[in-house]
């Protein structure tokens, strides 16, 4: 198939190409602000007012999106044209597990309740003892991984939290969100660092820790790539990455090298040490990507697209290897991780009808499905170690499984007393969750009395002008 | 894991050639990356020990408190100057110095109480002929001292150099000077190893660099009297004449840099056959120590005058190719020839069942494969504890940030003084006078 024929299929020249100009045009986005609760209520909207919508996004405050923001993707842009993706779903549908001996039996071991709007990103940890959740209530919770007990509730941002990633030592906590900023969190205080990285003109949509810790590569609706100093907290490095709001960032295992992928379909790997572009991977189809992982040993990048498909690409040969199946992503950003058996690798993702699928990374065969969540599940991730899998989704839950196939969890300490399965453990600090939700409501009327102003230009510039006063001191010094 | 995707050409190319940067913080005198590559550590002339990342090219950690030692570069606490101080390789409690105008010392700290042991400097004469060392070449065997003093990459021994020319092994157990021999006639100012230790650059008073190959000297049976040591190369400017502050060998111990007195421009060699590779030129500043990063083709040098630390590297040029996955880059005009079934039109399905078909592939995506020339992480297991709350960090006052994204650097006069003399004490700018003045006499 020629690339003609992939142009055809696709409808690039539909893509409206000046987005900026629409930006501009505030007369329009302004109205929107008045009627955040209609949309609200409407979790699933209509494809077509999922572009406007994220292309009026910087008018439109976080409440009422979802908090991994419907893609103004090509496969959506195009409802009609894009007839022939879907019915690559059932084609391939879900194997069912009964034919082959199921090597993995997850099962809900906490369900973890606090959230009040939908959970975008969980992320356990690099020492497993943590499990953060990121949500559209513009908080971050910090659980146990262990015990699923809430252990801190991180406020300070004004719009709902795209991302989150941990720093390598577990300590430090790094937030993107809607409003532009980036925020450091110090783990054990629940304090942020004073400085915030400010430098996105739009949302912070991806972020990822170097392995050293001293960098932060974040993606943003901006469409560029950013590498910050962590020490010094400034911008080192901009990459002009892509042409589309990027989906996922992340480093991989040695540092070397840091991916990212958007909705313009393309996968770009870049040399951190020079800035440069080293390969760019698109799939004939070039459905938007949403997220990209490494895979554990660096050699492969596990893509996530709007096609209802996971492929794992070898970005040195520049070719797909495997296409896991079965799931339904047509609409969100998606995010699953690679879970590391005792012998054998799976691939874990969330799907857009509320259930985990778990593939074996060989046979591209799904080995188990798991249902729980209420709507789309937009995260999932593994600790490598103990083989936990946390999950988040649209209905505001964090969800812990753990396997409890015995053959396989040789490798794994954890063991889990079976009792404990499908016993949703309420969260012990009810009180004080009650407490944080007031919290997170009067955050939230403040944040809605903001808004008319919050997003204005002058709100740009104002930002600007913080930007200047960060730096002050320094040239107080001297 | 970038090399499988980096420009061959570019990882052919195993020198710098241009400037790429410069650091700063304070004076500094002195550099050293660690093992690794990713820290460089700084020697500043108020004593504190600076280490930058190499990656952000920011300061990572200061370690104050005048004597601290960081990987390789030893800040030292003796009152007589201390010439070179160099660690143990294997025992970071151990390290060896030489004093000014006194004995070198082994010293080992890993009492609290520090041993310090003296070291011999009078060579040891190959007695042939039975004849007993008159008295007028032992007399002056006394007078000279030890210059610089190394340890070998097992650490069993040490290299030592003396103000009349005399390279000595000393074996650190005994402390006995095992094998001596003149290799040139000035004074000793420099020995260094590469990493693989089989390989000394000795810099000399007398213009000349000379690169050694070094017989194994942890062999069992070693016999001192059988060591044969020559000058493999010698590398010198005839023409100019000039005279070298600091050499270094090339992570491979390919190449030999140096600075050079009184002059900008930094040289190197290639030890093949011995010629002159390449003149960097850079800063018009006269550069002290000069070191290689352990595996990129990366200098960094201090400058005199400023104390910043220059860097030369290679920049390598975006391969537009690798932004557009349809597009490659030839050699030449490729005729274009039209394949069977090129513009063939399948179904839709067809294509993807065959497509999903053909990913019968075996993967891995756990097995991670050792990647040749890396350090394996078990063998230095420290992790340098990350701080993201550095008390000053003066790297960022050479910027200010006029608009977002955009950084102005700023003008340094009038701030070098002050930032220089806030923790100096009489005592540092003592050493640092004297260590000019060495290099001026030469």
């Amino acid at each position: 198939m020629s690339d003609f024929d992939s142009a055809e299929s696709t409808p690039i020249p539909e893509r409206p190409r000046k987005r900026q100009r629409i930006y501009d045009d505030s007369e329009a986005s302004t109205p929107r602000y008045s009627s955040p609760d209609e949309v609200e209520g409407d979790h699933k909207p209509a494809r077509p007012s999922t572009l406007r919508r994220t292309h009026r996004s910087r008018s439109a405050s976080s409440d009422e999106r979802s908090p991994r923001p419907k893609y103004r993707s090509r496969s959506a842009s195009s409802s009609g044209s894009a007839g022939a993706s879907p019915s690559q779903t059932p084609d391939a549908g879900p194997s069912p597990p009964a034919y082959k001996p199921p090597q993995l039996n997850y099962k809900q071991k906490f369900i973890l309740r606090g959230h009040q709007k939908a959970v975008s990103q969980v992320r356990i940890s690099p020492d497993g003892c943590w499990i953060a959740s990121a949500s559209a209530d513009a908080t971050i919770k910090i659980w146990s991984a262990t015990t699923g007990k809430h252990m801190r509730t991180l406020e300070g941002h004004l719009a709902g939290i795209s991302a989150i990633a941990w720093s390598p030592d577990s300590n430090t906590l790094a937030s993107g969100s809607d409003d532009k900023i980036i925020r450091l969190w110090d783990r054990a205080s629940g304090i942020p660092y004073p400085v915030p990285l400010i430098g996105h003109h739009n949302y912070v949509f991806s972020l990822a820790f170097s392995p050293k810790g001293n960098m932060l590569a974040s993606g943003s609706f901006d469409e560029a790539l950013f590498l910050w100093d962590l020490r010094a907290r400034k911008l080192m490095r901009s990459l002009p990455a892509h042409s589309d709001p990027i989906g996922g960032v992340e480093f991989v295992r040695d540092g070397t090298l840091i991916g990212s992928c958007s909705t313009d379909g393309l996968i770009r790997v870049w040399d951190t040490a020079t800035g440069q572009c080293l390969k760019t991977i698109v799939h004939e189809d070039n459905p938007s990507v949403t997220t990209i992982r490494f895979s554990p040993n660096g050699r492969f990048i596990l893509a996530f697209t709007l096609d209802s498909s996971i492929r794992l690409w070898d970005y040195v040969s520049g070719t797909c290897k495997k296409t896991y199946q079965g799931h339904t992503n047509l609409k969100y950003s998606l995010g699953g991780t690679f879970v590391t058996g005792a012998t054998s690798a799976y691939i874990a993702s969330g799907s857009e009808d509320g259930d985990i699928f778990f593939w074996d990374a060989k046979t591209k065969e799904v080995v188990q499905r798991v249902s729980g969540h209420d709507g789309v599940v937009f995260w999932v991730d593994s600790c490598p170690m103990t083989g936990l899998v946390v999950s988040g989704g649209m209905d505001g839950t964090v969800r812990i499984w753990i396997d409890t196939y015995e053959d396989d969890t040789m490798a794994r300490e954890e063991a889990a007393p079976p009792e404990d399965d499908y016993k949703p453990k309420e969260d012990p600090e009810d009180e004080n969750m009650a407490v944080k939700q007031e919290n997170i409501e009067d955050n939230e009327e403040k944040y809605h009395n903001d808004t008319p102003t919050g997003r204005s230009p002058s709100h740009e510039r104002s930002l600007a002008r913080s930007q200047e006063q960060v730096t002050s001191p320094e040239r107080m010094e001297h | 894991m970038n090399l499988a995707l980096s420009d061959p050409f570019v990882l052919a190319q195993d020198y710098p050639e241009q400037t790429t940067g410069s650091l700063r913080s304070g004076h500094a005198t002195s550099v050293r990356f660690n093992r690794k590559g990713d820290c460089l550590a700084v020697g500043r002339v108020d004593g504190t020990v600076v280490i930058f990342d190499v990656e952000t090219q920011g300061i990572a950690r200061k370690l104050k408190g005048h004597t601290r030692q960081v990987q390789s570069l030893c800040w030292s606490r003796f009152h007589a100057p201390v010439y070179i101080a160099e660690l143990h390789p294997w025992d970071h409690f151990k390290f060896v110095l030489s004093l000014f105008e006194d004995q070198p010392l082994l010293v080992d700290c890993t009492n609290p109480e520090p041993i310090k042991m003296k070291l011999p400097t009078v060579p040891k004469r190959t007695q042939i002929d039975d004849e007993p060392i008159d008295k007028k070449q032992a007399a002056q065997d006394a007078k000279q001292s030890t210059t610089v003093s190394i340890f070998t990459a097992s650490g069993d021994h040490i290299l030592a150099g003396t103000s009349k020319g005399w390279l000595n092994i000393i074996e650190v157990a005994t402390r006995k000077t095992i094998y001596s021999t003149k290799i040139c006639t000035g004074v000793v100012i420099y020995l260094r190893l590469t990493n693989s230790g089989r390989d000394l650059v000795v810099n000399a008073q007398d213009r000349i660099i000379r690169t050694i190959q070094l017989p194994n000297l942890s062999a069992k049976d070693l016999d001192p009297d059988t060591i044969d040591i020559e000058v493999e190369h010698r590398f010198q400017d005839v023409v100019n004449r000039l005279s070298w502050n600091h050499v270094a060998f090339s992570s491979t111990g390919e190449y030999v840099t140096a600075s050079t007195y009184n002059n900008h421009d930094i040289y190197i060699w290639e030890r093949n056959h011995g010629s002159l590779v390449k003149i960097l030129e850079g800063p018009k500043e006269e550069h002290g120590i000069v070191e290689w990063h352990p595996h990129r083709p990366m200098i960094a040098a201090c400058g005199l005058e400023s104390g910043r630390i220059h860097i030369w590297s290679i920049t390598s040029p975006q391969r537009w190719s690798a932004l557009a996955p349809d597009f490659a880059e030839v050699e030449e005009n490729v005729e274009f020839l039209e394949h069977e079934d090129e513009y063939d039109n399948h179904p839709e399905e067809e294509l993807l069942k065959q497509r999903l078909d053909l990913e019968d592939e075996d993967v891995d995506v756990l097995t991670i494969e050792p990647v040749k020339g890396e350090i394996i992480d078990s063998e230095n297991t420290f992790k340098m504890p990350f701080q993201l709350d550095l008390d000053d960090s003066d790297s960022e006052e050479e910027f200010i940030s006029i608009r977002r994204g955009e950084m102005r650097r700023k003008s340094f006069t009038g701030t070098d003084h002050l930032l220089d003399g806030d923790t100096g004490t009489s005592g540092d700018d003592r050493t640092l006078k004297k260590m000019k003045g060495r290099s001026k006499k030469r």
